[in-house]
């Protein structure tokens, strides 16, 4: 690095403070932005582990006075099946993201690295597929389901709800690895081929661990969606057994309105929300990657 | 060349099956259903009686179909407004040099990631709560006792309370495809403008923002693809099964056909189709006008 670089690297690392100042409605802005997102958060968070009457006493942040009330996610997580909820969500998400890679990763290589006639008119469906509101799908899915006789058995509603995440989501993941496999540079698989290595052995050994980045985004992207799908689950998985967190918390945040047990219903409120928080605490990065990513093309 | 398209066709068969099961054959489906009268969701094919538009017709009379596309305008177009504006703001304010830009944009994307069972919750029973509430709290701490007092969440209020709510929920996701867009701007245009004399504001209007018209029509799809699917947030905002100020299309058609013991509405899934279709032709007109009324010019940096 010339000196004269170095400096203006140096330069920039310092304070400008004129550059600052000019800024300052902007860190304004987010700064107030920041401060009601972790006051919401918070809030409910501290109520969660407080007491009713002192929800209603207004002083949920006096930890000293109330403690801190474990026992709420105990009482919530035992009774009222959330447990049960909590593990078919779970199973769902997880299933279906491991699925839709196995079924998209190599759909999307094929239609980054093969000519055929039927290519472009199936990547374009799959976009025109990402843009279909669930509305327009949902009747014949459920005549379909209910001729085939699938809700009426535990264990085929769960298969059917992680056959329909991962159809749902097929055309997103496919269009989004696509990208991603275009972006490898094609020597990988002639040196491959010289070496005898056939085109299904090379994806397997060589292509998709070499797109592991972008599977890592997708599949964590994948995952949140699936864990908070909300419409298809409440329509296809009408038992308690089969329900997946956010249906089966929706009633009991609705009945423990009723009984009066705020900070049981806050205590719920944390179960569904730890999971897709604690993912995003330590990948928020690649998650953003993946909203700015092949999905959306300016 | 014989192995690769073996390996085509193996590739590509199970999201192409699933891709026809999920996608081809339901929208086909739902649009043949549209045109007859189909007692039961789960009638078979040789039940349908062809009625043409009638079921359209039925919708286009029915006060409480009418009283949902209603909302799911006014949803579009004024929480369409707010949330692009303070999408694009807080783009603009993330790529102008600042400090701390991922965490910022982390904490503004973050109500995306939250479950809507739960975002909602939280502002119905915290934001919004007549006794604890943050902006009871709020209101009576700036004295304004008359605004503390507000019933948010009340028949005439409830309504604006839902969209604002909604839309705090949605700026982060439209705020990034901003973001990702003023991004790709070569920083020698500002930088070159600059020298000529450009202030901040000229520089917005006449480099940002024209620069920006492929991000601006992702944007507006995006946004109208996810308000034709409103449903959890007004769910959770209404007090009764038909709420007349919260109710959305999505929430109709569930009314209509999964709706179990409901005694309000006659019994037509073709109803519910032409909702479906409806719906999806929505969609496709929005991109079909935002396509014409902003012209992309060919730029290539």
């Amino acid at each position: 690095m010339s000196t004269a670089k170095r400096e203006a690297l140096y330069r920039s690392r310092q304070l400008n403070w004129r550059k600052e100042a000019r800024l300052l409605p902007g860190y304004a802005l987010l700064i107030l932005w920041v401060i009601f997102t972790t006051i919401l958060i918070g809030w409910v968070a501290a109520a969660s582990l407080s007491t009713t009457r002192a929800i209603y006493r207004g002083e949920v942040f006096d930890f000293a006075k109330n403690g801190l009330n474990f026992g709420n996610y105990v009482k919530g997580w035992n009774s009222q099946n959330v447990s049960v909820f909590f593990m078919n969500s779970l199973g769902y998400a997880s299933v279906s993201t491991v699925l839709l890679v196995l079924v998209a990763a190599p759909a999307a290589y094929v239609l980054s690295r093969f000519k055929f006639f039927l290519n472009h008119p199936i990547q374009n469906g799959f976009v025109v597929a990402m843009g279909v509101p669930v509305v327009m799908i949902i009747l014949p899915l459920f005549a379909v389901v209910t001729q085939l006789q699938l809700l009426k058995q535990t264990y085929t509603i769960r298969l059917l709800m992680v056959v329909l995440y991962v159809g749902i989501n097929v055309p997103y993941t496919t269009i989004f690895l696509l990208s991603f496999f275009s972006n490898l540079p094609r020597s990988y698989e002639e040196a491959a081929a010289i070496d005898g290595c056939p085109p299904m052995r090379t994806f397997w050994k060589i292509m998709l661990p070499l797109a592991q980045p972008g599977i890592v985004t997708v599949s964590i992207f994948n995952f949140i969606n699936i864990w908070n799908e909300y419409f298809m689950s409440l329509i296809f998985a009408n038992q308690d057994a089969t329900r997946p967190v956010a249906v089966g918390l929706y009633s009991m945040i609705n009945s423990m309105k009723y009984t009066g047990d705020w900070a049981g219903m806050f205590a719920s409120v944390m179960i569904l929300f730890m999971p897709t928080f604690i993912l995003y605490l330590f990948l928020s990065e690649k998650i953003i990657a993946g909203v700015t990513g092949a999905g959306v093309k300016g | 060349m014989k192995q690769n398209r073996t390996m085509v066709v193996i590739f590509l068969t199970p999201a192409l099956l699933l891709f026809f099961a999920i996608f081809v054959y339901p929208i086909a489906r739902t649009v043949m259903m549209s045109l007859f009268s189909v007692e039961n969701v789960t009638s078979s094919v040789s039940e349908w009686t062809f009625t043409g538009f009638k079921n359209y017709a039925d919708l286009a009379q029915t006060s409480l179909f009418r009283k949902s596309m209603w909302n799911i305008f006014r949803i579009w177009a004024v929480g369409g407004l707010v949330v692009m504006s303070l999408a694009l703001l807080f783009a603009v304010i993330l790529n102008s040099g600042i400090r701390f830009k991922k965490f910022f944009r982390a904490v503004i994307y973050l109500p995306n990631i939250i479950s809507a069972v739960a975002l909602a919750t939280m502002w119905l029973q915290y934001v919004y709560a007549p006794r604890w509430g943050f902006l009871t709290d709020f209101f009576s701490w700036l004295g304004l006792e008359d605004l503390a007092a507000t019933q948010w969440t009340a028949a005439g209020n409830k309504f604006w309370a839902l969209t604002f709510a909604y839309c705090f929920g949605m700026v982060g996701y439209h705020m990034l495809i901003f973001s990702s867009g003023i991004e790709k701007i070569p920083h020698e245009f500002y930088e070159a403008s600059s020298i000529d004399g450009a202030s901040k504001p000229r520089q917005f209007t006449n480099i940002t923002l024209p620069l920006l018209k492929g991000v601006v029509k992702t944007n507006i799809t995006m946004w109208t693809i996810t308000s034709v699917g409103f449903f959890v947030w007004s769910q959770l905002f209404s007090t009764v099964t038909t709420d007349l100020d919260t109710i959305t299309p999505m929430v109709y058609l569930y009314l209509q056909v999964f709706s179990t013991g409901n005694t309000v509405m006659e019994r037509e899934a073709g109803l519910g189709a032409a909702v479906g279709v409806t719906l999806g032709l929505l969609v496709v007109l929005v991109f079909v006008l935002t396509n014409l009324l902003i012209r992309e010019d060919e730029i290539e940096y």
